[in-house]
């Protein structure tokens, strides 16, 4: 008997890695650059996504457009005084009694039409866009799958290890979020019960007594026996603990919540978790015609408010309240005029729910402005990008560099105040995007963009790598004032660490990026 | 063996096509429906045709790119000789990748495969040796067995990888003589005493060697031969009178110098044994790991029967297995685990995803698909043993062989690359083709049709309906069913807009991610 050697005189030495040619290799530099904060480190954020279309104007109404209001919605819309109040201008539906209590503690806050350029009102497309944080057609790895690449570069490979033993996310239900998908995997589990958390995506397989039915419960038992995320998963639930009795067994949401604070308080490191809640698209009888406070999407806001009342009541008790926040979203709001069906037709911005004892709390952004006379179809115009929103959550939550955060978005950031409820730093006034230079996407693959502020100049351009030696020149031009963009190839590039380093007669400035 | 007479509905073609594939389309499945069962099984027996390897990599130094080097000479320069043979290695590595990906609805791929597990052959040290060896298989893939045996028998990669060259009458090398009695032929039985194994003895071993005395090779890796040859050289034959064992009736093997070893190929396919060891492969590659008594008396023992009626075609054979009662019988479907290349061949294969990008690239793109099927535990051409791969003879566990804690993590890896875009070789992204396997179901843009159409082509049976629903809300992404028939039909309307193909494409990715990682489809 010979050993096998076909193929063994090096040819596929370099085969260990076929993903991506040549693999990853971060560089010492560059992990400088991604460390996470230690005071970071514990932070979670839960994602609930409203899955449809969430009716903004039936969950946050604009007290003082209550008049414009039934002019366009009459047949839908609540009596006005049965709106729960906030504040004079704003109100809540009457089911978000959990909400308004969250409120009224500082713990719930509201950011007001909230959007993105251009609307597309297709369910996959939007959801798309709010999943990858991105209006680029091409761009498939989620906002957060971006944060998690730059900060975990070797993802999958090598984890679970000893320093990160826990799923970096956690998606309640059978799929994983695409919130959460990286170059080379998806950072989300998806975990239906933690007390029983396979990686089996469905239910059970049963054996039925045939061959077929031995090996598949074979292989279900191999996958659940190496599935080293689910043991600390179902050990972390099982050490943990919940001691609110506001929770009910039968909302749906409510019970996953109970098992994420179950998680979080057993000692899980898992930073971030999704939970899904179907049932928005709400185009005939969003409302019960003989009492419009009541009907299908009421339960569905009871159900939110109800279970993040319970959740953020639990977290107290457990005292954990500082470390958790979440915050809702949904792919768009829905139409400002209801139609004849008792319901409302897709539309564009809508409000977005954060919760969480460190929130800014308050109500961000100014009401929508409902006018008297709608065009045929109008939505809501978007007045807060969610990609802003997204950005200040890294910087806020994750203190993720404001580098770092621009490098993972393609528009230039304004920073809103959302989590600083714990910090006492002065708030900062919205900024800007930072002068500095940045590449984009970064890592990157085959091409990306550089960009830069420039100054009347005539600039180089250098590609350098991490020895310090000049592989090229870039770039070489005149340049005016303003915003600068080019677009370079890097296709030839092994993996690894680069700068570019920006040269002219008034400065020298370099910015890092990897290549994949 | 009793014919198949139940229903031809696509659940049967695709238990046929799935068997005796590497893995076939929905459009596949409807075909062999309309063809009825005869006209299916007859179909996978067409002659397929194949192209030569081409040189693609820089080490390659005596062929010009583009060009095919099994009939090129080598460097005479040491290095550059032992480059040329790497560059060699890896173009016939990702060659072999593309012909399983490529295949024609055809039993040749899946045929060829089996001999290469049966022989067991993993090295020669010339590239155009193990692809002569190969195509000398592939030649004989639905034909004559024993000639077969007798090809391979003076093949100069079986001469070098059982040290059949180095065996000569002044120095006997039995390797080769115990191999073809113990794994090519009548098979090892229970041993009953020192030396006798049931269905050979040692005396035979010593025989077989010195049968097959004489024959050397040339060329190997020649700065002058365009070929590696066997030759049979007299001198060093055994010409002695060779006696075989009580279990071949004690019959001699008289001098025939080249051509005696056929002759004594002619005595082994006599033996009973024969027919029956190769007809137990065949079935635990293409029905069940289990041979109940049953299952030998009722199903091997006619394919034997068969075998032996036809003069050794395996055609005849393979054509009644294929259309009897017993190969459709639902209590042997699904009973197979999928090989690591069967795995990786039905995520692509199904969707007639295939790599044609310019000649580097897309050899790489093969080459690390050659690759990721050797991280799951399946080297092409590189079985662990001569005995071939443990899963198709080692009891009990047979093929859950192919799945320990290490190969189920890579599979769930070669899951999430080829349903990703970010495969990318030389700036070519590389994935499944989903929006097109969508587009050939049969209703796409209903959303439980969808996922019927998936369940047929990926999976062996029917499963609960809760997990199709669970796999329809994937792909309607949680929404109610006509929000993705709206979806389709606007990508349907404008089908090169990325706004409506990019969502499309990217629920499909999702589903067949979950499909892909389900334990169903690990089996077949």
């Amino acid at each position: 008997m010979k050993r096998r050697s076909f193929l063994k005189n090096g040819a596929l030495a370099s085969l260990s890695l076929p993903f991506v040619q040549n693999g990853f290799s971060m560089q010492a530099i560059a992990k400088q650059l991604f460390d996470v904060p230690k005071s970071a480190e514990d932070k979670v954020l839960i994602l609930i996504r409203m899955n449809g279309g969430n009716d903004g104007l039936n969950m946050v109404f604009p007290r003082d457009q209550y008049a414009e209001l039934v002019v366009q919605r009459s047949n839908i819309l609540v009596p006005e005084n049965q709106i729960l109040p906030l504040t004079t201008e704003v109100g809540l539906h009457p089911k978000m009694t959990g909400l308004q209590t969250l409120f009224n503690e500082g713990k719930l806050s509201i950011i007001q039409n909230v959007g993105y350029p251009e609307p597309n009102r297709s369910h996959f497309r939007s959801m798309d866009i709010w999943t990858t944080g991105a209006l680029d057609i091409n761009q498939t790895s989620g906002w957060l799958g971006r944060y998690f690449d730059s900060a975990y570069p070797n993802f999958p490979d090598a984890y679970p290890n000893v320093d990160y033993p826990d799923p970096f996310a956690i998606s309640m239900g059978s799929e994983v979020s695409t919130t959460c998908q990286g170059l080379m995997g998806n950072f989300s589990h998806a975990v239906s019960d933690p007390f029983n958390a396979t990686n089996l995506l469905l239910t059970s397989v049963t054996n039925d007594g045939t061959y077929y039915g031995g090996q598949i419960e074979y292989i279900s038992t191999l996958i659940n026996q190496t599935n080293e995320y689910g043991q600390q998963i179902s050990s972390a639930a099982a050490a943990g603990n919940s001691l609110s009795n506001l929770y009910d067994p039968l909302n749906p949401l409510a019970v996953q919540l109970k098992y994420i604070a179950q998680m979080i308080s057993g000692g899980l490191k898992t930073k971030v978790y999704i939970l899904n809640v179907n049932g928005f698209d709400t185009h005939d009888a969003q409302v019960d015609q003989n009492d419009v406070k009541e009907g299908v999407h009421a339960n569905l806001l009871k159900r939110i408010s109800d279970a993040v009342r319970a959740f953020q009541n639990d977290l107290q008790l457990l005292g954990l309240e500082q470390r958790v926040a979440g915050l809702t979203f949904s792919e768009f709001g829905r139409q400002i005029a209801s139609n004849g069906s008792m319901g409302t037709d897709h539309g564009d911005a809508a409000p977005l729910l954060m919760f969480g004892s460190c929130i800014s709390n308050g109500i961000i952004g100014a009401n929508p402005q409902i006018p008297n006379q709608v065009n045929n179809q109008a939505g809501l115009p978007m007045n807060i990008d969610f990609r802003d929103i997204y950005a200040s959550i890294l910087k806020d939550w994750f203190e993720v560099d404001q580098q770092v955060i621009q490098s993972l978005f393609e528009q230039n950031i304004t920073y809103y105040d959302l989590l600083q409820g714990c910090t006492n730093s002065v708030s900062e006034k919205p900024i800007i995007a930072q002068q500095k230079p940045l590449v984009f996407p970064n890592p990157s693959l085959g091409q990306h963009q550089l960009k830069f502020m420039s100054g009347q100049e005539y600039l180089e351009v250098f590609l350098i790598d991490q020895n310090g030696k000049v592989l090229q020149k870039s770039f070489e031009g005149q340049l005016n004032n303003g915003q600068q963009i080019l677009s370079l190839e890097i296709h030839t590039l092994k993996a690894g660490a680069y700068y570019y380093l920006l040269k002219s007669g008034s400065r020298q400035e370099l910015v890092s990026f990897q290549k994949l | 063996m009793t014919p198949y007479t139940g229903p031809w509905t696509s659940a049967e073609a695709a238990h046929l096509l799935r068997r005796c594939t590497f893995g076939a389309s929905f459009q596949d499945i409807q075909n062999a429906v309309g063809a009825g069962m005869l006209g299916a099984v007859n179909q996978l027996f067409l002659a397929s045709s194949m192209d030569e390897p081409l040189a693609y990599d820089v080490g390659e130094q005596i062929v010009p790119l583009g060009q095919t080097w099994v009939s090129a000479v080598y460097p005479t320069n040491t290095s550059a000789n032992q480059q040329t043979e790497g560059a060699r290695m890896k173009s016939l590595a990702a060659w072999l990748a593309k012909n399983l990906n490529q295949e024609s609805l055809s039993l040749t791929e899946k045929m060829l495969f089996f001999w290469q597990n049966h022989f067991g052959v993993s090295t020669s040290g010339d590239a155009r040796a193990m692809y002569q060896y190969l195509q000398l298989l592939r030649q004989h893939a639905l034909g004559n067995v024993k000639q077969l045996v007798k090809d391979v028998t003076i093949d100069p990669c079986m001469l070098l990888f059982l040290n059949g060259s180095t065996n000569t009458v002044f120095s006997p090398n039995e390797n080769y003589g115990r191999e073809l009695l113990e794994l090519f032929t009548v098979g090892k039985g229970a041993q009953l005493a020192a030396g006798d194994y049931s269905t050979f003895t040692e005396q035979d071993v010593a025989a077989a060697a010195k049968i097959c005395t004489g024959y050397i090779v040339q060329g190997v890796r020649s700065d002058t031969q365009t070929q590696v040859s066997s030759q049979f050289t007299l001198v060093l034959h055994d010409t002695s009178t060779k006696t075989l064992s009580y279990h071949f009736a004690n019959q001699t093997i008289s001098a025939a110098g080249a051509l005696e070893y056929a002759n004594y190929i002619d005595v082994v396919f006599n033996q009973a044994d024969t027919a029956l060891y190769i007809c137990r492969k065949l079935y635990r590659y293409f029905v069940n790991h289990d041979i109940t008594s049953w299952v030998e008396q009722n199903i091997i023992a006619d394919m034997a029967q068969t075998f032996v009626a036809n003069n050794f075609e395996i055609s005849p054979v393979l054509t009644e297995l294929f259309t009897s009662a017993h190969f459709f019988d639902i209590s042997v479907r699904g009973a197979i685990i999928r090989s690591p290349l069967e795995t990786l061949c039905a995520m692509l294969n199904t969707s007639n995803t295939t790599a044609n990008f310019d000649l580097q690239s897309t050899y790489q793109i093969y080459l690390s698909m050659y690759g990721l099927a050797d991280q799951m535990g399946q080297g092409y051409a590189a079985p662990p043993s001569v005995a071939g791969w443990t899963s198709y003879y080692q009891a009990p566990a047979f093929y859950r062989l192919w799945i320990n804690s290490t190969y189920i993590k890579k599979r769930f890896d070669v899951a999430n690359l080829l349903t990703s875009n970010f495969y990318n070789v030389n700036g070519n992204v590389f994935k499944i083709k989903v929006v097109d396997f969508l587009n050939g179901l049969s209703a796409p843009a209903s959303a439980p049709q969808v996922i019927d159409d998936l369940c047929l082509v990926l999976f062996p049976k029917d499963i609960p309906a809760a997990d199709k629903l669970a796999i329809k809300n994937i792909l309607t992404n949680g929404l109610p069913d006509f929000e993705w028939t709206l979806q389709y039909n606007e990508y349907l309307a404008d089908p090169t807009n990325p706004v409506f193909y990019n969502p499309v494409e990217l629920r499909m990715q999702a589903v067949l991610n979950v499909m892909f990682k389900m334990p169903q489809f690990h089996v077949c």
